[in-house]
């Protein structure tokens, strides 16, 4: 054990857990990263590309290396972040990326393979022969190098998500948020106070600064109870603001039971959608590293993080009590974690400063102008080689803290385009204010980071938001507390010609960037693809600005000249199942049920998808084996008898006003204005290109009342179409609208005996041809005085109507129609029986409207009136779309056993099957009992004079070639005296 | 009266109510809804004695109600008007109007709870609203799973969601699954 003693642990609360099968200690408070530690363990992964040996390197969220797999079967999730992972009692936990043990990976063979990895390596070695990437190449370096594998089992846990409101969103909450927060808090504004870690204080926690007198932890302690007995201030723990959005608009996760072994009936995470009207960015800042030889290994770690472990978790950094601990730095900051350290007892071999004049701050020994030049230690860090004054020694260390300055965490300012702007005083990007307005960057995100500095600045932002909210800033005391010196000096790396690590997740080396620069890869961008410096988990957190300063280095450019990193959300990782939000299966998206669904299902119907509507596909009667059979059936009985289907999904919209009429001229093609009261008009509606939009009934139940209806794939386009003619192109019309497809359910009753039926159902009302003529319509009740309206129209050519009653009657109509019309063999058909009834028809649907056809195509080119204009028809004339001359036929097969597919394309037989002698396509087919045959619709060129004619209908993708001949799209009935009659 | 009988928007006989710790939702059958639309040129009548309310917002009357829905467009409600041609009656109370029959259009939940801070608590699960201003007598039309609802704060601790009656289950799913996990 390397426990040391305080820290922010619960000594009573010991936790059990295990790291690869094997059982260890920790407490309440711990990390696992903190609680590996304190056991000893440095070593905990294995590296990407060379499968070299890993320990922790940081203690927050930056962490590149201690990734490892969390729980087991289902809940195993990879690349889990040591550092950020809280322990829980039982938790277990998997190194990654190693084949046999992790002390004995099999695949370290790689690392003395390192020449052959090189940057850009894949781009250059695996590129012949062309076929081997994807079949060989790609998966052999996918199993080798990679990190954690998916469980491949379903998620077994919830999600959730939300939308919260505020006036000041403060993200992170250490000296600076805390601060902030308690202004803001006080000052009335409505605060939530976001921090991904499970405790506030962020840096305090680490650092052994005192606050009035007293331990930080004390002050925070003092100002959590405050912000908690604000009813105005929010406090979301575990939560990461990972990204800014539109609007002031910031995404946020809540780990809801991350930290619990199994989320029991809580959700996993929250997906919070934040709406801010100022955010007050503190988020701190991440301490570089400085590369050196060897200086991956175990034990190896950022000094920040060092006395974060020592000061939070009361854990050294080695892993036998005892071993001495040596710190690397390039300014004053990294003599703290020797201070600290040394105040815990820790051994401390000394300070290997970079700069030739420095001094201890107390009593170790400094090795001033002094370079770590190189390390040893099969599994973990055993000797670093300092030079110094020309000589070079070996020294015995079980640690080695690396301090080489802060970068201000500037992440969300640099989203919507902020550039960072470099800081020569502090040789960090610092947030520019090009970022995202209303986020105000403060303390250590600035590049402010003393703790004095922190908390005042963190006071200042608040005051800054809260006037732009014109609310008044209250008196603030600020605790007293000291800064320790920030001098530095600009060092980066420390040249050589061993391999010196950049980024640990992605095995980039100084030797790798200098190689791109050899091959030209300079700018940020090219080196990033090019090494892959930066990507993955951690993007670049602990690397991007050391790369950029090695880059700088060997251009002979500054820093800001070799360019910054384009920060994007999320910060962190977010699981893609916190961004669904939870819904799945079923509950992915909605669907809308149609007023009968109940009645359809207890009839045995089978559903489809349409849109978001389930509609009833068709109904199998025992004793029917094929979908076809059921089919046939449904189509013959709405022939012969009287069949009844729902149609409540085609949108209704409900036209008043004095300009009714002149404006639904404008809409359709054809004239409406002139329909008469109670008769209904089949009307096109075209789009601005001239091509056809939508078509559909029209029906003029008074003189300034219609009902227009539209396809149910365009019910919505059609409503939104016209809302936008109505309020913008001619607001001057008095018109309105609205929406009534699901007020009134309608159902179709089709067939020669659907007089017959519905008299059965009318309050006395004359069903008569004279009286109720084809195309009529009116106002009626049925069932004994239930308002309802009734159209005479016909989808599938026979005597036809269809039945509008309150969707709350719906169910008890559709029961009633089917009770009173057994005598005359009543069927109720599904979608497929309406397409076939259709298609035999000859009447276009959505496979005939596909954006790509107009209205003389369909052969009804002479209802785009030319009396008057309306949207679409003046381009439904211009030069090329006037003159197509493909027009919409019928196709029989040859062979009436061989059906010929929609989307196949038509050919003069024996022609070449090309594009220039392509004759057109088919866009619906069916089997048609009718006919007794396969038959279908399409568009032929000149097709309307070629009926007998013998063509070719091609399908090159199945290889298949149908007979077809030519005959006119209305299969049954063309003089339309059925549905006359 | 017609023989034939009615279903509930989720396709039972009775309302569906569930209670979810302090929340209880409830399916609203027997409310009425019409639509008005102003003509060109009418100023905004008096409809049940009420005055049409600004936008944003809803007034509650003693026989009917309102909320508004867009320039020159409110719905009126008439609670326990949902078997009756209710669309006639409001014609007849703003003849010059264009009034179409939104009953069966549309399905309403009430949500009714101990505290505000319950009914706060689950709109925040499931409207992109800031409820500090909307308190009581606010309505606005907003997006919920992927579907349209018109949400009023009928009180302090009661909400109406107002959801298409073709999507009444996938409404009352949202509503419901967010109840539930407040609960935890």
């Amino acid at each position: 054990m390397t426990r040391l003693s305080g820290g922010l642990i619960d000594r009573n609360a010991p936790l059990n857990f295990t790291f690869n099968g094997k059982p260890y200690q920790g407490f309440e408070g711990d990390t696992l990263a903190s609680a590996l530690l304190a056991n000893g363990v440095q070593l905990v992964g294995r590296s990407f590309k060379y499968h070299r040996p890993r320990g922790v390197v940081a203690a927050g969220s930056e962490e590149p290396n201690a990734m490892v797999t969390l729980r087991d079967g289902a809940w195993a999730e990879p690349n889990t972040r040591a550092t950020v992972a809280e322990l829980f009692n039982g938790l277990s936990a998997r190194s990654q990326n190693h084949v046999g043990p992790l002390d004995r990976d099999f695949l370290a063979v790689n690392d003395l393979l390192s020449p052959v990895f090189a940057a850009g390596f894949y781009y250059k070695t695996f590129m012949w022969p062309r076929a081997f990437w994807e079949k060989l190449y790609e998966p052999i370096i996918r199993k080798a190098a990679g990190l954690g594998a998916l469980s491949m089992l379903p998620d077994p846990d919830a999600y959730d998500k939300g939308f919260l409101h505020c006036d000041v969103l403060v993200i992170g909450a250490g000296a600076v948020g805390l601060m902030a927060a308690l202004t803001a808090g006080r000052a009335g504004a409505r605060v939530i106070l976001a921090d991904e870690d499970f405790r506030l204080g962020g840096r305090l926690l680490a650092e052994s600064d005192l606050l009035d007198g007293a331990a930080a932890s004390d002050w925070v302690a003092g100002a959590r109870a405050e912000l908690e007995s604000l009813p105005n201030v929010r406090i979301m723990t575990r939560t990461t603001v990972f990204g800014v959005y539109d609007h002031g608009i910031y995404g946020a996760v809540e780990r809801v039971a991350d930290h619990l072994p199994t989320p029991g009936d809580k959700v996993r995470q929250t997906l919070w959608r934040i709406t801010a009207k100022r955010a007050v960015l503190a988020a701190g800042a991440i301490e570089r590293h400085m590369p050196f030889a060897d200086n991956d290994r175990p034990g190896v770690m950022l000094a920040g993080a060092m006395r974060a472990f020592a000061n939070r978790w009361g854990a050294a950094p080695v892993r036998k009590a005892g071993d001495p601990v040596a710190v690397f730095t390039n300014g004053d900051d990294g003599h703290r974690t020797a201070l600290d350290l040394i105040a815990k007892g820790v051994e401390v071999l000394g300070v290997i400063d970079t700069r030739p004049q420095a001094k201890a701050f107390g009593d170790y020994k400094v090795f001033a102008g002094g370079r770590v030049t190189g390390t040893k230690g099969r599994l973990g860090l055993q000797q670093i080689e300092i030079a110094q004054g020309g000589k070079s020694s070996w020294h015995r260390v079980g640690a080695l803290g690396v301090a080489g300055g802060w970068n201000p965490n500037v992440h969300l300012a640099a989203h919507h385009r902020g550039r960072p702007v470099w800081n020569d005083d502090i040789l960090a990007f610092v947030p520019s204010d090009n970022g995202p307005s209303g986020l105000i960057p403060a303390g250590a995100a600035k590049g402010l980071g003393g703790t004095a500095q922190a908390l005042s600045d963190g006071v200042r932002a608040a005051a800054e938001a809260l006037a732009d909210l014109e609310l008044t800033a209250p008196e603030v005391a600020l605790p007293v507390t000291t800064d320790f010196s920030q001098a530095q000096e600009a060092f980066w790396h420390v040249p050589g010609k061993k391999r010196a690590w950049v980024d640990f997740q992605n095995d980039v080396t100084v030797k790798d960037i200098s190689l791109a620069h050899k091959e030209n890869m300079r700018s940020v961008e090219h080196l990033k693809r090019w090494t892959t410096l930066g990507m993955a988990t951690d993007q670049g957190k602990t690397s991007n600005i050391s790369a950029l300063a090695v880059m700088a280095e060997l251009s002979g450019a500054t820093i800001p000249q070799t360019g910054t990193t384009m920060f994007r959300p999320p910060y962190t990782g977010v699981s893609l199942a916190v961004l669904g939000g939870g819904d799945t299966g079923k509950h992915f998206r909605p669907s809308r049920l149609t007023p009968t669904h109940h009645w359809a299902a207890a009839k045995g119907a089978t559903f489809v998808e349409v849109g978001q509507w389930m509609r009833a596909q068709y109904f199998t009667k025992d004793g029917e084996t094929t979908w076809r059979e059921t089919v046939d059936r449904e189509v013959l009985a709405v022939r012969s008898g009287v069949g009844i289907c729902d149609v409540t999904t085609l949108g209704k919209i409900d036209v008043q006003g004095a300009d009714a009429g002149a404006f639904l001229n404008r809409i359709y093609a054809n004239m409406m204005g002139t329909l008469k009261v109670g008769m209904v008009r089949y009307g096109l509606m075209l789009r601005e290109d001239g091509h056809l939009c939508d078509d559909g009934t029209c029906a003029r139940m008074a003189e300034d009342h219609y009902v227009v209806t539209t396809t149910t794939a365009n019910a919505g386009a059609v409503y939104r179409n016209m809302e936008f003619a109505r309020q913008c192109l001619w607001p001057e019309l008095d018109v309105q609208l609205i929406s009534t497809t699901d007020a009134w359910a309608q159902i179709a009753v089709a067939g020669p005996k659907s007089r017959e039926l519905l008299t059965r159902i009318v309050d006395g009302f004359d069903l008569s041809n004279e009286a109720f003529p084809f195309m009529a319509c009116a106002d009626l009740t049925v069932c004994n005085g239930l308002r309802a309206r009734l159209f005479r129209i016909s989808f599938s050519g026979e005597l036809a109507y269809e039945i509008a009653v309150p969707a709350r009657y719906g169910q008890a109509l559709m029961a009633r129609l089917d009770e009173l019309g057994q005598d005359l063999g009543v069927t109720p058909y599904g979608t497929e029986a309406l397409g076939v009834l259709r298609i035999e028809k000859g009447h276009a649907a959505g496979n005939e409207l596909n954006g790509q056809t107009t209205a003389q195509m369909l052969g009804l080119g002479k209802m785009v009136s030319s009396k008057k204009d309306s949207i679409g028809a003046i381009m439904s004339r211009r030069g090329g779309l006037g003159e197509d001359t493909r027009r919409l036929v019928g196709l029989k097969s040859v062979n009436p056993k061989v059906q010929a597919m929609a989307g196949s394309h038509l050919f003069d037989t024996g022609a070449a099957q090309t594009m220039a002698t392509d004759q057109g396509w088919i866009t619906s087919s069916c089997y048609s009992p009718h006919v007794e045959g396969y038959i279908a619709l399409g568009y032929l060129e000149n097709g309307d004079a070629r009926l007998g004619e013998v063509i070719t209908a091609a399908n090159p993708l199945e290889g298949q070639e149908v007979q077809v001949e030519v005959v006119l799209a209305h299969f049954v009935d063309p003089e339309g005296g059925r549905l006359r009659d | 009266m017609t023989d034939l009988t009615p279903i509930t928007a989720l396709g039972a006989e009775a309302p569906r109510a569930r209670t979810f710790g302090p929340l209880t939702i409830t399916e609203v059958a027997d409310l009425g809804l019409a639509s008005l639309a102003l003509r060109k040129r009418q100023s905004a009548p008096t409809v049940f004695g009420l005055s049409l309310p600004e936008p944003g917002k809803a007034v509650t009357g003693d026989t009917a109600s309102a909320f508004w829905t867009g320039p020159g467009q409110w719905m009126i409600e008439g609670p326990g008007q949902g078997d009756s041609d209710f669309a006639a009656r409001v014609k007849a109370e703003a003849p010059e109007a264009s009034v179409t029959e939104q009953t069966d259009g549309f399905t309403a939940f009430d949500v009714v709870a101990a505290t505000s801070d319950q009914i706060d608590a689950l709109m925040a699960k499931l409207v992109n609203v800031d409820l500090s201003r909307f308190t009581m007598g606010h309505a606005t039309r907003t997006g919920l799973h992927h579907m349209t609802v018109f949400i009023i704060r009928r009180a302090d601790t009661r909400l109406a969601v107002i959801g298409m009656r073709t999507l009444a289950d996938a409404v009352w799913h949202a509503l419901s699954d967010a109840a539930k996990r407040l609960e935890v």
